[in-house]
């Protein structure tokens, strides 16, 4: 009897292998994601798609009347760090795990690479910035910045050439796995999409040589991924609010914004997985096992945040330089308190005390609460810097450090219709993707299949994977 | 006239002995290849590894790309020599982000450009193609410069179990 409740136990704490599903179902299945759209899908696609317009006349009209006042820029620029993140974030996220040939993320990567579609939002709302950000030199006088002889505007030619480079990289990213999967719309899709798939296989057959130089480019565009989004986020952080805020010098301040961006990156993920998985019946395709391993992912990034966070503030603390003084004021202690508490409880403490618990990594519902949760902090933490840092006068530029400490900015009506906006177009280009390509890779569910067995080991069950190369 | 020849498996060990089959039976390695709609493992097949040159692509671009950054930075500072903060004029710290973006930028546009090549994509002449290579068959395809030999490839792919052979 004890024996018997112990395997029991035993039995409902382990979960049972996926079972291997047909080639001919998953294209079938994966093919039928794209076509036909729910009344419910046309709603919320039409409800976005008026929301980014309202949010693009909304920044035509702000800078229309405030296009003269850095000051009141703070929460697009916030929005625009946060855009990055997310954007930027999720197709990073889901190379990692790839070139460490892990088999749980291939039912993501696709997922993970539309996200890179998404940038054009980011752009769209970086384009009033470029022309607010002072130039190098100001009243006759260099100010302080990452470019010591550079022409005058670099930030601004380096910075939209930065963005523009993670968008193209992103999307080649996309296309050179997608290839696959456009041959395979060819050759069972109809209509438009069919002809798409015919244009976009380029004549895809799935010789042997093809396949390797797949998984070659995919590789290398990776990699190339990994050193564009990075740099990217380098230029924004230094030029877009370090370089905005006199005596503001932090070496860890990028890394933070990085990492961070990760953390926002997986956490949008899950979100989307947990949509995907749901709204589109593919409970066959993503199992519990992807929401699992993102759950030690993300559990692991938030416990980065305080890490990178706490090291950047001892820095200061001790300091007590006028200038550590003075950005501490600024961007902790003084108007964004609320905000730096706020995002502090919602990207670190809560997620902290939510993902701690293995139950809660190992379900499907828990994971997306614990990423919504990180998300919102997320934009709570994008807010107490970006606005911390847009909200001092540009004339105060060359000062040593920061002397008066601007007083709270609160977002105005523009700011919130942008923000809506700009995130409403992001889910909309995620939206629209999924109806051109099946949301999940075709080849690679199969790959999935053809490398993954389940089977019984010993009493219990397993998957036997097999590890080319 | 050159002729395409595709034999369809449904199973992955007796396409394996067709590749064998054909390479025994003085096909030139080459002419005949296997086609999945999901990457096998490397070697499964026993196929032939041709030679690919796609590494090549990216590090040229990046070098031509690292030396233009170099050229651009190095000569927009000689051309306005301003001393900022008693650095040199040209100061590699400052030149790095420039040159890293660039270097970067070129890499990623040869590598595009060398997977069109490497890909042989587009692809304008598909040959013998079926559409249950997608849903998990497996295809072997040969092509022949004439039909001399036609007889001894569908035999062969015969012998070895296909469930259809067709000609393109």
């Amino acid at each position: 009897m004890v024996n018997l409740s112990r395997k029991e136990n035993h039995d409902s704490h382990h979960t049972l292998p996926p079972e291997n599903v047909e080639s001919a179902v998953i294209v079938k299945d994966l093919i039928d994601t794209t076509n036909g759209t729910s009344s419910s899908f046309k709603i919320i696609a039409i409800t976005l798609g008026v929301m980014s317009v309202l949010g693009i006349i909304a920044l035509i009209i702000k800078w229309i009347n405030h296009g003269d006042d850095s000051t009141r820029w703070g929460y697009i620029a916030a929005l625009v760090s946060f855009l990055l993140s997310i954007t930027g974030g999720a197709p990073m996220v889901a190379m990692g795990p790839v070139m460490a040939k892990a088999n749980w993320v291939r039912p993501l990567t696709r997922l993970a690479a539309i996200f890179s579609f998404a940038g054009i939002s980011t752009i769209i709302v970086l384009i009033p910035l470029l022309f607010l950000l002072p130039p190098l030199i100001v009243d006759g006088t260099r100010r302080r910045s990452i470019w010591f002889e550079a022409p005058n505007y670099s930030p601004h030619i380096w910075g939209i050439i930065g963005m523009v480079l993670l968008l193209i990289t992103g999307i080649a990213l996309f296309y050179s796995a997608a290839l696959p999967d456009f041959a395979a719309m060819r050759e069972n899709s109809t209509g438009w999409r069919q002809k798409l798939g015919k244009k976009l296989s380029r004549g895809w057959v799935g010789t042997d040589s093809q396949w390797r130089t797949l998984r070659m480019r995919i590789g290398m565009f990776g990699t190339f991924y990994f050193f564009v989004m990075v740099m990217v986020n380098f230029l924004y952080t230094t030029d877009f609010a370090q370089g905005v805020v006199p005596g503001w010098r932090d070496a860890i301040f990028t890394l933070y914004h990085t990492v961070s961006s990760w953390q926002g990156g997986v956490a949008a993920l899950v979100i989307a997985l947990w949509i995907v998985r749901k709204k589109m019946n593919l409970e066959k395709y993503i199992h519990l096992d992807a929401f699992w391993s993102l759950g030690r992912l993300l559990f692991a990034l938030t416990l980065l945040w305080i890490y990178l966070f706490y090291s950047s503030f001892i820095v200061f603390w001790y300091g007590r330089s006028e200038n550590d003084k003075a950005t501490l004021d600024l961007l902790v202690k003084g108007p964004m308190i609320w905000a730096f508490f706020a995002g502090a409880t919602f990207i670190w403490l809560v997620p902290w005390w939510i993902l701690i618990w293995n139950r809660v990594r190992k379900s499907i519902n828990g994971m997306a609460i614990g990423a919504s949760v990180i998300i919102f902090g997320l934009l709570l933490d994008r807010i107490r810097l970006f606005v911390a840092a847009w909200s001092v006068p540009q004339e105060h530029i060359h000062q040593k450090w920061l002397k008066q400490i601007p007083d709270t900015i609160y977002p105005d009506v523009y700011d919130i219709v942008i923000a809506i906006g700009s995130i409403s177009l992001s889910i909309l280009i995620i939206m629209l993707m999924t109806k051109i390509i099946p949301v999940l890779s075709i080849w690679q569910i199969q790959e999935f299949n053809l490398l993954s067995k389940p089977i019984k080991y010993i009493r219990g069950n397993a998957t036997l994977i097999a590890k080319p190369d | 006239m050159s002729i395409s020849m595709i034999g369809l498996f449904q199973e992955a060990t007796p396409a394996a002995d067709a590749m064998d089959g054909l390479k025994n039976a003085g096909f030139e390695l080459g002419s005949f290849d296997v086609l999945t709609g999901t990457p096998y493992p490397e070697g499964a097949f026993g196929e032939h590894v041709p030679q690919h040159r796609l590494f090549r692509f990216p590090a040229f671009g990046a070098i031509i790309g690292f030396t233009l950054s170099l050229f651009l930075t190095a000569a927009t500072q000689l051309a306005y020599p301003l001393v900022t903060g008693g650095k040199p004029i040209l100061s590699i710290f400052a030149m790095l982000i420039i040159m890293y973006e660039l270097t970067m930028l070129s890499g990623v546009i040869a590598t595009v450009i060398g997977i069109i090549f490497e890909s042989r994509l587009p692809n304008l002449k598909m040959g013998a193609y079926d559409r249950r290579i997608t849903e998990g068959w497996i295809g072997v395809v040969i092509n022949l410069e004439d039909e001399s030999r036609a007889d001894d490839a569908e035999k062969v792919l015969n012998y070895a179990g296909a469930v259809e052979i067709k000609k393109a």
